[in-house]
């Protein structure tokens, strides 16, 4: 039989319209052409002055449109993340979307105590493996400030632990040009060259500038590294409403953008048409205990706005972040905002997204938590792929078989079924639907436990396929450097 | 006399302008500078304090307080006596050499303000040079040391080490904080007291220097 195919609709989430993503773009403008901004710098200075920015002061600029416009067109409206054998395996782009960890969590959960602790390298190497691991998590972050690690090397140590545990694409952050440049050193030894990492990057920077409106010296030098390397590189500021930002979300998504297009206009100066992942992370100051919150409905409106924003106007892939939690431990709170982040983000197909696995306002990881959001990543997936209309999923055929059929037909029991329950249902792995009884049986297990112990199964069975010898030669060589 | 009731309840609700008439009522009906600051101003800020820690209100409440107050101190400067406390206490404060965060130690230093104490605000990235060089110029009573990132977390122990060797640890008390800081931490680099929040630093300062 064949099938006749309905077009098909895959939810999608809108929360601006056109007028709306105009005006916050005009703000934005407004705000480099008669506010500015402070660009400490100097080569980036002088960039900005020779393409016609006025300075005044020492350091405060302000940018004319043209260069937004200019940048905005030059900028590659699709970045390729490449997995570290070569493959294309996140394509930023269109309504793709790709989730992994978070960066810095100065404590974890131990895995086997449940006791928050500091974070160790050995913990940067147990996510990136369980990252390797999970199949809806696309890449890696380091999820761990390691206390182990020599203070001033210590993005250089846990890119390494990564490097050693995943083949995934990883995320990584940097300090100074110096610390940039021997990850970059270490990404080319996995790759064999420059040039094979320019081809297939399997690594993106991830830096911030400051709201608001300032652009330190260290940041710039990573940016403008990663500009000329063509390394995909994002910066986020930290414009937060009610911190670094102002309090109502359409000016601090303003401001955000704004400072997103300054870092725009720099990187595309420095390296015409390479890859900047766009998009500011604006959350919100609590107002009680003024935490910077990661679990709160305020980031996932404004990075579905954004996503608005990319589609009306920008064209260039978004930055985003999902499956944390203000929450100190795994539990029903952190569930619920993990959720709330991860399937907002997916229905405004956010590209890039990031934090997933982390506790305690980003302060705390969680290889449970982690393994929690894989589950609700396929449970979004699920909602997200819509419903397919045609011949096969309308099923008359079945209908009248089973209506007419002999007496005690039942569904469950018909072809059908067994051809299509796999792709028709949604199959938790995680999530419990056991009856009573073999619920108890099997331990009483609530989800957290569950997480563990699927957690500890990963890191005992995956086998990442290792690197050569000579890369980890290389890999020691670069880490003995001061 | 003068109750302070009103002037309490305008700094209660940041309303400022309230404030500012009722401080002058008082000053017109004769109540000192001292007295308008202590039992007014003061009084009712350790309320606002108190009920910000309890949960009770939110930031921007108790800062828009601590506005009010301020505002009303600026009102009373002229009419100061010699010999009147009209400071808690002076307080040099700033985020480590390497780290950018501020927002924090931003907020430490308006709590320690509308709490009466003097503050001298160095900014961010500030190298342990340029923390000894102020001591000497400001001579603070306590200096207050911000770090977000475990990276620069050593620049505190630095910066106290440096005080140190310019012979003026002993005449500063030091508070550290900020997200990845700890009791354990502050006793380890010799500081001598360690603040989780804005509302706890108010507290240790306040007790190192043995006031309420
Ligand atoms: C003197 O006595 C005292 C007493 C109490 C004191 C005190 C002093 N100082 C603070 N306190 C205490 O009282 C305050 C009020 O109650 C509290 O202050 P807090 O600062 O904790 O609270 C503030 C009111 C609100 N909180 C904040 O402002 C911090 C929020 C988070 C999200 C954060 C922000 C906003 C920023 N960041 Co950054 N940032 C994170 C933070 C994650 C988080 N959720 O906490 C953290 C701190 N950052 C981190 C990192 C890694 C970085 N950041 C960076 C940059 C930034 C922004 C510029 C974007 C921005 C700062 C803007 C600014 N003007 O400050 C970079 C470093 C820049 C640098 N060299 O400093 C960068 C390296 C990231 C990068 N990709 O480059 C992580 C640090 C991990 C670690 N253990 O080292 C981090 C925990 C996020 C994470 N999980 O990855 C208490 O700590």
């Amino acid at each position: 039989m064949k099938s006749s195919e309905v077009p098909g609709f895959r939810p999608r989430l809108k929360v601006l319209n056109r007028e709306q993503v105009l005006a916050i773009h005009s703000a934005a403008l407004e705000i480099l052409e008669k506010t500015g901004f402070k660009m400490e710098h100097p080569g980036a200075l002088r960039m900005l002055l020779n393409a016609g920015c006025k300075v005044s002061g020492q350091d405060w600029v302000r940018l004319p449109v043209k260069l937004v416009e200019d940048a905005l067109r030059s900028a590659p409206r699709q970045i390729d993340l490449y997995d570290q054998k070569g493959n294309k395996t996140m394509p930023l782009v269109n309504g793709n979307y790709f989730y992994g960890t978070g960066s810095d969590a100065t404590f974890t959960v131990d895995i086997e105590t449940g006791q928050r602790r500091r974070s160790t390298l050995k913990d940067a190497a147990n996510f990136a493996r369980l990252i390797d691991g999970l199949e809806n998590m696309d890449f890696a972050m380091s999820m761990s400030n390691p206390v182990d690690a020599p203070i001033e090397d210590i993005y250089v140590y846990v890119f390494a632990e990564m490097i050693k545990n995943t083949n995934k694409p990883i995320v990584c952050i940097a300090d100074s040009g110096r610390d940039i440049a021997k990850i970059y050193q270490i990404a080319c030894q996995v790759v064999g060259s420059e040039e094979a990492l320019q081809q297939k990057p399997f690594i993106l920077n991830y830096s911030e500038a400051i709201s608001p409106l300032r652009f330190p010296e260290n940041v710039m030098e990573r940016l403008i590294f990663c500009a000329e390397k063509k390394i995909p590189v994002c910066l986020p500021s930290g414009s937060n409403a009610g911190g670094g930002a102002p309090i109502t979300l359409a000016g601090a998504m303003a401001l955000g953008i704004a400072e997103n297009l300054i870092g725009l206009v720099v990187h595309q100066l420095a390296g015409k048409g390479s890859p900047f992942l766009f998009g500011p992370n604006v959350s919100t100051l609590d107002m009680k205990s003024t935490i910077v919150s990661y679990g709160c409905p305020e980031w996932s409106l404004t990075q579905a706005a954004l996503a608005d924003m990319r589609d009306e106007l920008y064209g260039l892939p978004i930055w985003a972040y999902a499956g944390a939690t203000d929450a100190k431990l795994m539990d029903a709170q952190a569930g619920a905002e993990a959720m709330f982040s991860i399937v907002t983000a997916m229905l405004s197909r956010a590209n890039l997204i990031h934090d997933v696995g982390f506790l305690e306002y980003g302060s705390t990881s969680s290889l449970e938590m982690v393994t929690m959001a894989n589950e609700l990543v396929a449970m979004s997936r699920f909602f997200t792929a819509g419903i397919t209309v045609n011949e096969e999923t309308m099923a008359l055929e079945a209908i009248e078989r089973v209506a007419t059929g002999a007496p005690g037909s039942i569904f469950l029991m018909d072809d059908h079924t067994f051809e299509h329950f796999m792709q028709a249902q949604f199959l938790p792995k995680l999530l419990d639907r056991s009856r009573y009884d073999s619920w108890e049986q099997s331990g009483s297990f609530d989800l957290y436990k569950r997480c563990n112990i699927e957690a500890k199964r990963i890191l005992s069975e995956q086998q990442v396929e290792p690197k050569s010898t000579e890369v980890l030669k290389g890999i020691e060589q670069i880490l003995q450097m001061r | 006399m003068n109750d302070f009731k009103a002037l309490s309840e305008a700094v209660n609700k940041g309303d400022n302008k309230t404030a500012l008439v009722e401080v002058q009522k008082s000053l017109d009906a004769g109540s000192s500078a001292e007295e308008i600051l202590n039992k007014g101003l003061i009084t009712a800020m350790n309320e606002v304090g108190d009920k910000f820690s309890k949960g009770l209100i939110f930031v921007p409440q108790m800062l828009r307080s601590a506005k009010t107050m301020q505002e009303c101190t600026n009102l009373l400067q002229p009419f100061f006596q010699e010999g009147d406390i009209t400071s808690k206490g002076k307080v040099l404060i700033g985020t480590v050499k390497g780290d950018l965060h501020d927002i924090g130690k931003n907020l430490v230093s308006m709590m320690l303000e509308g709490a009466g104490f003097t503050i001298t605000d160095l900014g961010v990235d500030i190298p342990p040079e340029k923390f000894v060089e102020k001591t000497k110029e400001v001579k603070p009573d306590i200096i207050g040391l911000s770090a977000l990132l475990s990276t620069t977390m050593p620049a505190m122990a630095q910066t106290i080490e440096a005080l140190q060797k310019a012979g003026l640890r002993d005449q500063v008390k030091i508070i550290i904080g900020g997200a990845p800081v700890t009791e354990k931490y502050a006793q380890q680099i010799n500081a001598d007291s360690y603040a989780p929040d804005a509302g706890s630093a108010v507290n240790k300062a306040k007790a190192l220097l043995g006031i309420s």
